[in-house]
């Protein structure tokens, strides 16, 4: 159910929405879909997302992560803030007609997730969730970056292999600039994620909130997993300078797993420190007793 | 005032023609003055390129003819007449404006949308400048001509898309490849084509060339040619791996390079691509190579069916550029006509103040001792009163030879305020 108060969310979602079409249509038909409606509609999604983030900061007077729904909007936040910051820094042609929609289709997955059952337990201390989260969330919208920018490297890639040489072929950079980004990308989140994940275990080593078995926790052990994945994929590059296909695609799983990771271990039952409302509730009245 | 282009190209005229008509940089200033020195009213611009000969020449009306031109021509270059007028062509005011509009957004070229004619259009008009052959008509035309395709070739796609095998290959080279620096070129066979193919790379920054041939001496001369390098034949399999671009153009009956080779080296590449052009029939490469991950051929056939769409593509904005085209001939003429009253209006003011002036002056003798302060004020009224009268007269006058009445509106002016142009002492 969307409650009111989340209509500024929904507004943005149409917005993203108004700037996938455009960033699409815009190479299809440049002179009906003009590039500065995406480039706007987009801007001003973010302005109405960033200010939604900020009310439900205060409105909880905590970092907007207390449930799934708060923490995958402020994800995706994060995606659009490291976007534009790299499109300011490496002006990154056609990259919008792939990473909006991706975008877009968060957003509205994140919607589903209001109203959900799972809350933060309020009383986790600042410092450290703090430490552990930032990191974690920029590193993977860096991810988030680099898995559109590997479907934009096999859709080239494709498009020279099959000799298809429309609209878009002409738009889309070459592989090997399309090959540069992405390894600056996962090279930028990897650090931050490997930070997010050092502050993580500290976080539970000292405060025990995840419980005497923590590592069978599944978001450590499949955080664990991403983090392997991304540094074979550095590893591929930096020992055996490998290049192509083979880093689209491995990029293209990471980023499935990060995914899964950050969402899917909910529906696997994994809190992570995330508690059922309806069982805080019933601490807090045992607790009033 | 008229315009006239007199002229052939490269489909009126084959080259033996064009050529003897042709001006080159030495006799192009000769021409023009010799040309103003005949006639001296007249405002001329000559554009003489390797597809074109023409002169766009503007006069008073009716004073110019195309046999004059024509035997201009002909006494210039010391030819005969019939030689060459039978392949001539000429048009004459909004058809000639409409004519250079067409050439200089490169409508009329041999290669349609190709960008070289438009700054040889600015290079005639600069000479002509310099030899003070312009004057208003001929600087507005040739000013307009240039805006004009600007404005066709941004707003159309008319020169987008590449329309030679050679710069289509680049152009894919440039979709795999972020820029050629530290490339390595590999050329097998010494081909005319590979030839220009590796002009287009370097011109984009290759520097690194390798040259395989089986008469060492050519391969050596290509090599020399673009800083390269000539290896032995034999030695190709070597540098297979280290080769980012491959051009092949042998004349082998068999494939030269085979696809376990071009395996092996995608392998020691560790997945950097690489890009094969076969441009050699019967065929160099393996067809199979095309299959292998990061590995991108293309042969003589593919190259040639994306120059031939491109073409197409071309050819179907041609009908966009003509109504860009046909709009500001349009505009234009309405401008030539408003020029053409200016002059007039100009009479008509000159008259008036005149009369003006002549009336004061007859005024002055008889206010003696009016104060000089006053005596301003009296010429500033009657000076404003003349503008004002003639304010609204100039600006519809101006408005209707816009519509192309501009001549009518002339002689009736004169007629009105007996007013006549100085050169025409006949009429006074």
């Amino acid at each position: 159910m969307i409650t009111l108060t989340h209509i500024p969310f929904v507004i943005t979602i149409v917005l993203y929405l108004i700037s996938s079409i455009w960033s699409i249509g815009c190479i299809v038909h440049p002179f009906v879909f003009n590039k500065k409606v995406a480039k706007w509609s987009m801007m001003m999604g973010f302005f109405i997302h960033s200010g939604f983030l900020v009310f439900l900061g205060l409105e909880s007077s905590n970092i907007p992560i207390t449930n799934v729904y708060e923490s995958f909007v402020s994800l995706i936040w994060c995606i659009l803030f490291v976007y534009i910051n790299l499109d300011y820094l490496y002006k990154l042609p056609s990259l919008d007609t792939f990473l909006i929609p991706v975008v877009t289709a968060l957003s509205i997955w994140a919607l589903t997730f209001d109203g959900g059952d799972l809350f933060m337990n309020v009383s986790l201390p600042n410092f450290w969730l703090i430490a552990h989260i930032i990191p974690i969330f920029v590193g993977y919208a860096a991810f988030t970056i680099s898995f559109s920018l590997s479907i934009m490297y096999l859709t080239q890639q494709r498009q020279l292999k099959h000799k298809l040489f429309g609209p878009l072929f002409n738009k889309l950079p070459s592989l090997e600039g399309i090959d540069r980004l992405m390894w600056k990308t996962i090279s930028f989140g990897f650090p931050l994620l490997t930070l997010g994940l050092v502050f993580g275990m500290f976080w539970v080593k000292t405060q025990n909130i995840l419980g005497e078995q923590w590592y069978l926790d599944y978001k450590v052990v499949l955080g664990l997993a991403t983090w392997l994945i991304y540094a074979a994929l550095l590893h591929m590059r930096l020992v055996s300078s490998f290049h192509g296909t083979k880093i689209a695609c491995l990029t293209i799983a990471g980023f499935c797993l990060v995914l899964f990771t950050f969402i899917g271990t909910f529906f696997m039952g994994s809190k992570h420190a995330f508690q059922k409302m309806s069982e805080q509730t019933h601490e807090e009245i045992l607790n009033i007793q | 005032m008229s315009i006239l282009v007199v002229g052939l190209n490269h489909k009126s005229a084959p080259v033996e023609v064009r050529e003897k008509l042709a001006f080159n940089a030495n006799n192009m200033s000769a021409a023009l003055s010799q040309f103003l020195h005949r006639y001296q009213t007249a405002e001329t611009v000559i554009l003489s390129t390797c597809n074109r000969v023409e002169m766009y020449v503007s006069s008073l009306e009716g004073t110019l003819t195309v046999e004059d031109i024509l035997s201009f021509f002909a006494d210039f270059h010391k030819i005969a007449l019939n030689d060459f007028s039978p392949y001539m062509y000429h048009y004459k005011d909004d058809r000639a404006v409409n004519h250079l509009f067409f050439v200089t957004a490169s409508l009329d070229s041999m290669v349609l949308g190709e960008s070289q004619i438009l700054s040889q259009v600015k290079e005639a008009y600069t000479t002509a400048t310099m030899e003070e052959s312009t004057g208003k008509v001929m600087n507005q035309l040739f000013q307009q001509a240039l805006n004009v395709a600007k404005i066709v070739h941004t707003q159309t796609s008319i020169g987008k898309r590449k329309v030679s095998i050679s710069s289509v290959a680049v152009e894919f080279a440039e979709k795999i490849f972020q820029d050629f620096t530290g490339k390595m070129v590999l050329v097998v066979g010494a081909g005319e084509m590979c030839e220009l193919l590796l002009k287009h790379l370097y011109e984009e920054g290759a520097r690194t060339i390798v040259v395989a041939n089986r008469t060492f001496e050519r391969a050596q001369e290509i090599a020399n040619a673009f800083q390269g390098q000539a290896i032995k034949y034999e030695l190709l399999g070597e540098y297979l791996a280290k080769a980012d671009i491959i051009i092949s153009s042998t004349s082998a009956p068999h494939y030269v390079i085979h696809a376990d080779q071009v395996k092996e080296a995608i392998r020691h590449r560790r997945g950097n691509p690489m890009f094969l052009m076969d441009i050699a029939v019967p065929r160099d490469i393996e067809p199979e190579v095309a299959k292998i991950d990061n590995v991108y051929l293309y042969n003589i056939d593919d190259l040639q069916s994306v120059v031939s769409q491109n073409v197409d593509e071309r050819t179907r904005e041609v009908e966009k550029c003509r109504t860009i085209v046909d709009e500001e001939v349009e505009h234009f003429m309405a401008r030539l006509e408003e020029m053409k009253i200016e002059p007039a209006i100009t009479l008509l003011r000159n008259h008036f103040h005149a009369i003006g002036k002549e009336e004061l002056d007859r005024l002055k003798p008889k206010l003696k001792n009016i104060a000089n302060g006053d005596w301003e004020q009296v010429v500033y009224t009657v000076e404003r009163t003349i503008n004002k009268l003639l304010h609204n007269p100039a600006k519809v006058a101006k408005q209707e030879a816009k519509n192309g009445g501009g001549y009518r509106y002339v002689e009736i002016i004169k007629k009105l305020f007996g007013i006549f142009h100085h050169t025409d002492p006949s009429q006074q």
